[in-house]
């Protein structure tokens, strides 16, 4: 099976976030960068895959420099080589919605003809959930979303998507097809040494987006759908109420504020 | 000289009523042209078959891996080794007393009787150099005979002690048909009787036929020993003064790893010629198993077995196989029982170094992918995300630093106070923390906590992912560079071993001392309150086997209460189990290390339990919470120090 897995770079969870200058996104000095949540699981799954029915794993992204370093490690991983969509500075694809940056990823890999293309469920910055759908959409493929299982069948896959409330739906699909992966299912693997040796002869293809736009004229990035107009850290407020009367009073008016403010029954 | 002119067996019986003192060794008389030639090709004999397996094992050694950065100079210390552990046997006595002692007269005999073995054999072709009757010839031989007794007396004790003693360590019950080493019972025959036919020939007469029978049997015993020496563990008479001179130096010392393809013992073809050096020297004595904390509950890992089985796979398959080295010969389970505490390494008489070795094979699984546990690839995840062993956010070491008020290092304090994984997210590791802030204020320490830390890489260390310490060494000496860190206090003995001695192997890393030797070097400005509780220290392994630190806490302890030793102490202490990346793994088999070792700390009946090191802290709070409401109350020596301050910390006047 040859298996494409769209993957982001992304800023580490639990760094200490400050706003920038312009408020349209984070400060990004002292910043360490690492893959996405769900990203590395769709990379598991992939590598799973691989691992029980042969083929190839794939892994495009698109962003600066520093996204080497992600690349890498999924190379290191057990992927067999990665494309990667160069973009000159931290700004540049800063600008671009969703539905651009899926322009970009499905035009590097269409010409792959993947049997199956897996992306992270949502990014763990931005957190839209759309890109791997609109990829389907623009490389006309089925798609299926919050995928945790996936199973080679003869005529195509299987899957396990998850629903809310602990429903679980299964969906056959022919492939091509792609999937956008949920994360917690599987267990990671953690890249070893051999890993990364072997990850420095792997093949990384590197296409510049001024490139990959001439190359493909058909991809019109035209002005973002979508604009991020500010980005703020939310608003943390803490506030005491003292619920008096009677304790049959109280526990009623704890329940109520705990049912309908705090949402938390 | 003239020879009897009788039947050997009657002259022999003749002999025998004749044996009384003389007092100087007699010779045999005039060896014929015949017996002369017959000794020649005996001793050629016994030279061919001892050099038939000997050179195979020399073979097998040479052909090994270069050690990479082996440095034979500076001389020194090899020389000082050598000189103590092989000539003065120090170890082999101070370890195991008696059966030491016993094996130190049977060394210095063989020593002893260098010139006795040459004058023996050159009185066979007729070149005997040492007139038993003229002065230096009386006074060398009876100073031999000397010796004689007492190895005569030590073997016999040994073998008593081997055979019906039976120690548990000495066998290899997992070996079947190895439970007792009845090859060491024949060599202690032929040593017993070689001194035996040496002091006999102090009572028969010169020339006498029993001398010449005397003669031939001590020779024989000679020559039929010789060959069987590389064949036994008695390969180490040879090899071990070898080994300990070429020993690497240091405690636990790891190798770096040497370009692309190399990623630990793997297989044959990364043994080394030093491992393959020392697994030869195995004496198979099992001090080292006698000491091991995981050996002794229950578990699979035994370090003899450990160097035992590299030595089988050099023996089978040789040191250019390809098979793995963790499979047929050596337990990957096993091997991830140790916790690094080094017991092993240390109580080694003939310079084995075992964690090289086990840490080695924990790399050839974990650099390849061959080690899959889960609770291993949570931790090497959480070090790779969060950098940090426990998989905790920085926020949560930030929210503790603004709490505590710890001063940010900012390049102009003396010290840098490294709070580690521990430390920084630990309940009890705050405490520690927070404690020995208590005191540096008190004593107007200038010190600063970095802004941010990652962990040390210790935990990935000693488990054999050199992805992850690599990583992690390299930002952490990249950020101490930039930010001017000089001095390092660590509360931590994991932390200041891995800061001082692994993070070289990518850079220079600042001074680090552990905050033991901080508070023994200010105990004179310190306030004493010496309640004269019975308080037991308990050695980490990190602190006292791998930083030779024993005094400093217990001059702290000293101060406070009265010292009680635990019976397992100083270079003896028994692992709390923590060490080796264990805190980390899964539940293990057997008995709990921490249990034994907490049991133990309680029987002394002291009411406080001394602790030096987060992880022994932890690992007992857990273990005496089962011991219920009687139990001796857990502290650091910061805490400790940190009571018998004035309440609230006064700073000093001037």
């Amino acid at each position: 099976m040859k298996i494409i897995v769209a993957i982001k770079q992304v800023p580490e969870r639990d760094a200490r976030i400050r706003i920038d200058s312009a408020a349209k996104w984070i400060d990004l000095q002292d910043v360490e960068f690492m893959l996405n949540e769900s990203d590395a699981y769709a990379l598991e799954e992939a590598l799973l895959l691989k691992e029980a029915h042969g083929g190839e794993v794939i892994v495009v992204s698109a962003g600066p420099e520093r996204v080497g370093q992600t690349i890498r490690e999924a190379l290191a991983k057990g992927a067999d080589r990665a494309i990667h969509i160069e973009s000159p500075d931290e700004m540049a694809l800063a600008s671009y919605d969703a539905l651009g940056v899926a322009k970009l990823l499905a035009a590097a890999i269409e010409d792959e003809n993947a049997d199956l293309i897996l992306t992270g469920l949502q990014s763990d910055d931005l957190g839209l959930g759309q890109t791997g759908v609109i990829m389907a959409e623009l490389l006309g493929l089925p798609h299926a979303s919050l995928i945790l299982k996936i199973e080679k069948t003869d005529k195509g896959i299987k899957v396990l998507r998850e629903l809310e409330d602990g429903w679980f739906q299964h969906l056959e699909l022919p492939t091509p097809a792609l999937l956008t992966i949920q994360s917690g299912n599987t267990k990671l693997r953690y890249a070893t040494l051999m890993g990364i040796k072997k990850a420095k002869t792997k093949e990384v293809r590197r296409v510049t987006v001024a490139e990959l736009l001439s190359d493909e004229p058909a991809i019109k990035i035209g002005e973002p759908v979508v604009l991020l107009e500010k980005v703020m850290l939310p608003n943390k407020q803490r506030t005491t109420q003292i619920l008096g009367g009677t304790p049959t009073e109280a526990a009623a008016a704890l329940v109520e504020k705990l049912q309908f403010e705090v949402r938390a029954l | 000289m003239h020879l009897f002119n009788a039947i050997p067996s009657s002259a022999l019986c003749a002999s025998l009523a004749s044996f009384v003192w003389i007092g100087v060794l007699a010779e045999p008389g005039r060896f014929s042209l015949i017996e002369k030639l017959l000794l020649v090709v005996l001793v050629a004999a016994s030279a061919a078959l001892f050099w038939k397996r000997f050179g195979v094992v020399l073979d097998k050694i040479l052909k090994s891996r270069k050690e990479p950065a082996f440095r034979l100079f500076p001389l020194g210390r090899r020389v000082w080794d050598f000189f103590l552990e092989v000539l003065c046997q120090a170890k082999v006595i101070r370890e195991r007393p008696l059966p030491g002692l016993a094996h130190a007269f049977v060394f210095w005999s063989f020593l002893a009787f260098a010139l006795v073995t040459l004058n023996h054999m050159a009185v066979g072709l007729g070149i005997g150099f040492l007139d038993p009757a003229g002065a230096f010839g009386r006074l060398y031989f009876w100073f031999a005979g000397a010796f004689a007794v007492a190895c005569a007396v030590s073997i016999a004790g040994l073998f008593v002690r081997r055979f019906f003693v039976r120690p548990i360590w000495l066998s290899r019950p997992a070996v079947p048909g190895h439970e007792v080493s009845y090859e060491s019972g024949i060599i202690a025959g032929l040593i017993f009787l070689l001194m035996a036919t040496y002091l006999a020939s102090f009572w028969v007469s010169d020339g006498s036929v029993a001398a010449r029978v005397l003669w031939w049997t001590h020779t024989l015993s000679l020559l039929v020993f010789l060959p069987l020496v590389p064949h036994t563990k008695h390969l180490h008479l040879i090899l071990s003064p070898f080994t300990i001179f070429l020993s690497r130096g240091g405690f636990s010392q790891i190798p770096a790893l040497v370009g692309d393809e190399d990623f630990g013992l793997v297989t044959g073809k990364d043994i080394t010629q030093l491992v393959s050096l020392q697994v030869y020297s195995c004496v198979e004595c099992g001090r080292c198993t006698e000491h091991c904390p995981a050996a002794n509950t229950g578990k699979l890992l035994n370090p003899k077995e450990i160097v035992l089985g590299v030595r089988s796979y050099l023996n089978d398959l040789g040191p250019t196989a390809e098979e793995l080295l963790l499979g047929k010969y050596n337990s990957q389970e096993a091997a991830f029982q140790c916790t690094t505490c080094g017991a092993c390494e240390f109580q080694c008489p003939v310079g084995i170094e075992h964690l090289p070795i086990i840490v080695g094979l924990r790399r050839g699984a974990v650099n390849t992918g061959a080690w899959e546990d889960s609770h291993g690839t949570k931790l090497f995840l959480a070090m790779e995300r969060n950098s940090n062993a426990l998989g905790m956010s920085a926020i949560e070491r930030d929210k503790f630093v603004q709490k505590q008020e710890l001063p940010i290092f900012d390049g102009s304090q003396e010290y840098c106070l490294w709070l580690g994984c521990m430390g920084g997210y630990d309940p009890k590791g705050r405490e520690i923390i927070s404690s020995f802030v208590e005191v540096m204020r008190y004593l107007g320490t200038s010190y600063g906590v970095m802004r941010k830390e990652k962990c040390t890489g210790d935990p990935a260390r000693r488990l054999g992912n050199d992805l992850v310490f690599q990583q992690l060494a390299e930002s952490n000496l990249e950020a101490m560079g930039q930010q001017k860190v000089k001095k390092i206090i660590s509360i931590c003995p994991h932390c200041v071993r891995t800061i001082q001695e692994d993070w070289k192997e990518f850079g220079t890393p600042p001074e680090i001392e552990h905050h033991s030797e901080f508070l023994a070097r200010h105990q004179a400005q310190l306030p004493h309150n010496n309640t004269g509780e019975k308080i037991v220290y308990h050695d980490p392994c990190y602190l006292g086997r791998y930083r030779n630190v024993y005094d400093e806490p217990r001059s702290v302890i000293s101060a406070a209460g009265t010292l009680v030793e635990a019976e397992r102490s100083r270079e003896r202490s028994f692992c709390c189990g923590a060490g080796g990346g264990l805190a980390f793994l899964g539940e293990e088999t057997g008995q709990r290390v921490s249990s034994v070792r907490a049991q133990e700390l309680v029987a002394t009946g002291a009411t406080t339990i001394g602790a030096a090191c987060p992880f022994c802290n932890t690992m007992f709070r857990d273990a005496l919470a089962a011991g219920g409401d009687n139990s001796p109350r857990l502290l650091d020596i910061a805490q400790i120090a940190a009571m018998q301050l004035p309440k609230p910390a006064a700073k000093p006047t001037a």
